[in-house]
């Protein structure tokens, strides 16, 4: 325990001769002072004593929701995963690489404390010093939700667990690097490209996802479509006895439906050919995801607690009723599309995923990672 | 036979596969001595003592460390080590680097403070304590050094060239602390190039040339062969079957040294008893030779020390080019 501590706080005086901890620390007094100045009543929206030219008042969107959607939506999705992680990771980068080529690493390791020890403690020192920055930010931003949107939300002091894994992820990456190339500055950059890597991957999966759902509802509309023309014409066949003028009329009628149900089938074919294909490749991209740490997600558990599914399709049906784009304007006989609901399905879908999915497999991604590099270290000579 | 502080009887290191740092090193220290370890650069030495103190994975290692396996972390606790060219982080003080230190030997905090205060009055440093490292001299640093090494009270310490880059009256200083160090009764492992530091301090010494020792015993051991009275006379020297036969019992060598106005002589007598030269003195004052000096002489550890390193060069030349590399042959490899 005494050595847990020494390696504390000599990780606190590393970090603290860093400017930048404290940079980042202040950037986020000031983003929660920022949303507590806003206000929002009947009448709009104010900040501090002056009135702000947006149409939204509490009337449309309440006080509560409003902050909330604020906090999961610029405090954590871009302050806290993109602003503080950098800065997070840019002050914490350096804690492996200059203990490894600083010059007192041999009279550390001559002491009594395992390698691997001192190792996970290390690690363990960055994610305090991140679990402090999430802490306070949290800490505030409840406050400020609390206070000023009337909600006392404890699901936001999950923030806190949740950003300290979504950062373990990459600095596992970074501790890695930092081992292999001893220089914080390679240790650094590199996972920055690995961290946009995570995020490409991300990005492709999330497009696959968007033109899967997309691709399974026009089938799906598609088949309920050659059904019902199938119907129809079938009992158009059925009944030719009702009369001359009737049967002249549908018998036309007869035969560009049966040209329109040809198209239908085509464009079901079609459709299902290439539903096959994105089927195919968002497996594949879902299978490489499942290996690796899935950032976005694992923030993305946060807005699935605050913000739930009704809130967000009362938000979404305000957006005007059942519009149906198509896919090509100029086709006599367009597929329709429902992006409103494709959207809907896409939420559903995501937040369906299991946790155990998202952060577990992400965790065994870190624990390799992890584990690479300290047997690195334990093997090393110095 | 009480147990040896250090008792190695076979390490080996090969880096990387491919240098071969120790090649069988063999070697007892014995409890509250100061042990020199000595070689030219590249011998090895730092590696050695890097394996003792688990910093290097030894190749293979048979041997013992204060009754504990070599890499047997507990015993490490009753080990203090500064190493060669010592550099601690920038943004601690001296205080916090004792702090730490101490720390990480398992230290409690109230026994941590008492003796990072007394360390640092002893090595003269109570007035930066508060100072960060990243303003102190090379010579600050190394004192530093020296005092974390010693924050655990440990029964043996390793000093890797603690001298090296250190001022004249640095040096002084650190000499005391070795002795001071030695009559607390712990057992000091010095390692050094430099041997007229060894010479005034070391009761035994190991010399190491290419992974190997190639000497080793207490100094008066290694050196005894090497003994000899020199006697420098002016003047006439006796002549005749008496003095001769002296001479020759003696095994003495008599060399002209020349000069004027009258001619000098030194008489090399090889024995370390002064009884056997009295009877050359007395046949040199009889003969009315003015006798300027009697001088006990034994080789010193330089004198030893370049004899070792160049009969393993001569052994080493037949072996292969490898070995063939001359002594300081560590700037080469890096
Ligand atoms: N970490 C290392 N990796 C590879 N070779 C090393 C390493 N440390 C030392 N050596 C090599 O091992 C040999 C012995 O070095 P060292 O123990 O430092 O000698 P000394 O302390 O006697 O000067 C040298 O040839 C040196 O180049
Ligand atoms: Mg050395």
């Amino acid at each position: 325990m005494i050595q847990t501590w020494a390696i504390f706080k000599e990780s606190y005086l590393h970090l603290n001769s860093k400017k930048l901890f404290w940079v980042s620390l202040i950037i986020s007094g000031l983003i929660v002072l920022t949303f507590g100045a806003i206000g929002i009543d009947e009448d709009g929206m104010s900040f501090l004593f002056w009135d702000l030219p947006f149409p939204l008042n509490s009337s449309w969107l309440a006080p509560g929701f409003f902050y909330k959607f604020a906090f999961a939506q610029f405090g954590v999705r871009l302050w806290l995963t993109w602003g503080a992680t950098i800065l997070a990771l840019v002050c914490t980068a350096g804690i492996i690489p200059e203990f490894l080529s600083g010059g007192s690493i041999d009279v550390t390791l001559s002491k009594p404390i395992s390698r691997l020890r001192l190792f996970l403690t290390k690690y363990a020192a960055a994610m305090l010093f991140v679990a402090l920055q999430v802490g306070v930010f949290a800490g505030a931003s409840f406050l400020v939700i609390g206070l000023r949107g009337g909600t006392w939300e404890p699901a936001i002091l999950l923030s806190i667990p949740l950003v300290v894994i979504f950062f373990s992820y990459i600095y596992a990456v970074c501790v890695l690097l930092g081992v292999l190339t001893r220089s914080t500055v390679a240790a650094l950059l590199l996972t920055l490209l690995i961290w946009m890597g995570f995020f490409a991957v991300h990005l492709t999966e999330s497009a696959l996802l968007m033109f899967r759902t997309q691709t399974e509802q026009q089938v799906q509309w598609l088949r309920d479509d050659v059904a019902s023309r199938e119907a129809t014409l079938e009992s158009a066949r059925a009944e030719p006895k009702e009369g001359i003028v009737n049967t002249l009329r549908s018998g036309f009628n007869v035969n560009s439906k049966e040209a329109e149900l040809t198209r239908r089938r085509e464009q079901l074919a079609d459709k299902e050919e290439s539903l096959r294909a994105v089927v195919a490749w968002h497996t594949g991209v879902v299978a490489a995801k499942t290996a690796l740490p899935k950032t976005s997600e694992t923030i993305g558990l946060l807005e699935r607690r605050l913000i739930d599914m009704a809130d967000l399709s009362g938000f979404a049906d305000d957006e005007g009723g059942v519009q149906m784009q198509f896919d090509d304007e100029d086709d006599d006989l367009p597929v329709p599309r429902d992006d409103a609901a494709v959207s809907r399905a896409i939420v559903e879908k995501s937040r369906a995923r299991s946790v155990w999915w998202i952060i577990g497999t992400s965790l065994i991604f870190e624990a390799v990672v992890v584990g690479l590099a300290a047997r690195i270290f334990c093997r090393r000579d110095f | 036979m009480t147990s040896a502080a250090i008792d190695l009887s076979n390490v080996e290191k090969t880096y990387r596969g491919r240098i071969r740092a120790l090649r069988g090193v063999q070697m007892r220290v014995e409890k509250g001595e100061v042990f020199g370890l000595l070689g030219p650069n590249g011998a090895g030495k730092s590696t050695l003592v890097k394996i003792l103190t688990s910093v290097v994975h030894p190749t293979r290692c048979t041997g013992t460390l204060l009754d504990a396996p070599i890499g047997d972390k507990k015993a490490l606790a009753r080990v203090g080590y500064l190493p060669e060219n010592p550099r601690f982080p920038d943004y601690l003080t001296g205080g916090q680097v004792l702090d730490l230190f101490g720390a990480l030997a398992k230290i409690p905090r109230a026994e941590r403070r008492r003796r990072a205060d007394d360390l640092l009055a002893t090595v003269g440093m109570t007035k930066w304590a508060r100072t960060k490292i990243g303003r102190y001299s090379k010579g600050m640093r190394q004192r530093i050094g020296l005092a974390q090494a010693l924050m655990n009270d440990p029964e043996i310490v390793f000093l890797d060239e603690p001298t090296d880059g250190v001022d004249p009256v640095g040096r002084r200083e650190i000499r005391e602390m070795l002795v001071r160090m030695r009559d607390d009764g712990r057992t000091v492992m010095l390692n050094s190039h430099l041997l007229s530091e060894a010479e005034t301090v070391c009761g035994r010494v190991a010399i190491m040339v290419k992974g190997k020792v190639v000497r080793h015993g207490a100094l008066d051991d290694l050196t005894r062969h090497s003994r000899r009275y020199e006697i420098e006379a002016a003047g006439p020297l006796p002549s005749g079957d008496h003095w001769r036969s002296l001479v020759h019992g003696l095994g003495a060598e008599v060399r002209s040294l020349g000069g004027a106005p009258r001619e000098a002589s030194l008489v090399v007598a090889p024995t370390d008893e002064p009884e056997p030269i009295q009877a050359l003195l007395d046949a040199l004052r009889a003969a009315r030779a003015v006798v300027r000096s009697v001088r006990p002489v034994r080789a010193s550890l330089e004198d030893l020390f370049l004899e070792a390193v160049q009969s393993m060069g001569e052994e080493g030349a037949g072996v292969g080019g490898q070995k063939g590399r001359d002594a300081a042959g560590k700037g080469a490899e890096r």
